[in-house]
């Protein structure tokens, strides 16, 4: 019986993976809530507990290795809203933490969220989903998103979507459009009711959004 | 004929109020008609009894709605000067002046929070709340912005 507990105890610690460790030695949660079930303490950084469900790993090893701004205005937690500028930037990791953390960070998912059409929103569809963007939704009062000569224009308390198109999966962009509670328990941003068809051209306008269209 | 030219004149600047949108857009503008709203998929549900004044009495959850939703761009004391403030071309509505609000009615500020800026006549930069805050909620808030305003509709 002994034995068979040992067994049981050893094979469990096995399974584990290794890498799981990558996340704990490198303390991501100290300010990220890696796990659903963390929901009291109040974190200094974004939710990863659905990374894999939201980010594209390219992007996210990217990341890690030479860290950009994605929130201008600091991940503001404050009640208040003030906004902090006093947030060090993100630590830049080596290129094999990059990978063992994205590769762990993948498996992270909370969720099997349906497919989105890739195929890219033409011209004047993406015409008519900016103006949307800006005057229907007022989506950019608090996002950054790219006008259509490429200069970066909005509000800051959201987190910038110029690069939204390398950064997050499109599924993960619609899901959380037409259920932000699955992700977010209280967000600032306004719940839209969208039709399926407009959401779904919504996310692939959002798509179209990336660093390299900026002029 | 001057008056030819002034119809013309108002025509034009009209129309470049009209196609400004949030984000100092000088490229945002080539489409001249905005889509209707079935076709961005808002239907709007105009319940007029809700629009009758209804007094909610303002509470600490007021205050924390307001501080959580309407100081991004409003500011934490209702100031417009939110973090995003400076990013938007039409400034967010200062909430402490009363020569403004004062010529704004409950329902239209009601209608402002529910339906976004654009169902009053206002700048777009506003959006709807009536998917994310209750009606009661919105009454509330109209009430508070009466008292960070000091003021009453005439």
């Amino acid at each position: 019986m002994k034995l068979l507990k040992t067994l049981i105890l050893s094979g469990l610690l096995l399974s584990a993976p290794a890498s799981a460790d990558v996340l704990a030695d490198k303390n991501c949660g100290s300010c990220h809530r890696l796990k659903p079930e963390e929901i009291e303490k109040s974190f200094t950084g974004p939710d990863l507990h659905y990374s894999g469900n939201k980010f594209q790993p390219e992007w996210l090893k990217q990341y890690l290795i030479n860290p950009e701004v994605i929130r201008p205005a600091g991940f503001v937690t404050d009640p208040g809203f003030l906004p902090k500028t006093d947030l060090p930037p993100h630590a830049s990791s080596s290129i094999e933490d990059a990978n063992a953390l994205t590769k762990e960070l993948m498996t992270l998912k909370i969720s099997t969220p349906a497919p989105v059409n890739p195929e890219p929103l033409s011209k004047g569809l993406r015409a008519k989903i900016k103006y949307q963007f800006e005057r229907t939704f007022g989506c950019i009062s608090c996002h950054q998103s790219l006008n259509l000569a490429g200069k970066v224009r909005g509000g800051i308390s959201g987190p910038s979507l110029v690069n939204a198109g390398n950064r997050l999966q499109a599924a993960w962009v619609a899901d959380l459009l037409k259920t932000p509670e699955t992700y977010i328990a209280k967000s600032r941003m306004p719940s839209y009711k969208m039709e399926p068809a407009t959401l779904e051209q919504f996310t692939r306008f959002l798509m179209t959004l990336k660093k390299e269209n900026i002029k | 004929m001057l008056i030819n030219r002034k119809f013309l004149l108002t025509g034009i600047a009209l129309l470049i109020i009209l196609v400004t949108a949030c984000g100092q857009s000088e490229q945002s503008t080539s489409i001249a008609k905005p889509p209707t709203q079935q076709e961005v998929g808002e239907v709007r549900e105009v319940n007029r009894q809700t629009l009758q004044p209804k007094i909610v009495t303002v509470t600490e959850e007021t205050r924390q709605t307001y501080k959580w939703y309407c100081s991004q761009c409003h500011g934490v004391k209702g100031k417009g000067d939110g973090i995003n403030a400076k990013f938007l071309t039409v400034p967010p509505r200062n909430h402490t002046k009363a020569a403004y609000l004062e010529t704004r009615t409950n329902e239209q500020l009601f209608e402002a929070i529910k339906f976004g800026g654009l169902s009053v006549g206002r700048a777009p930069c506003m959006p709807a709340w009536g998917h994310t805050l209750a009606e009661d909620t919105i009454h509330s808030l109209v009430r508070y912005i009466r008292e960070l305003c000091h003021c009453e509709a005439f």
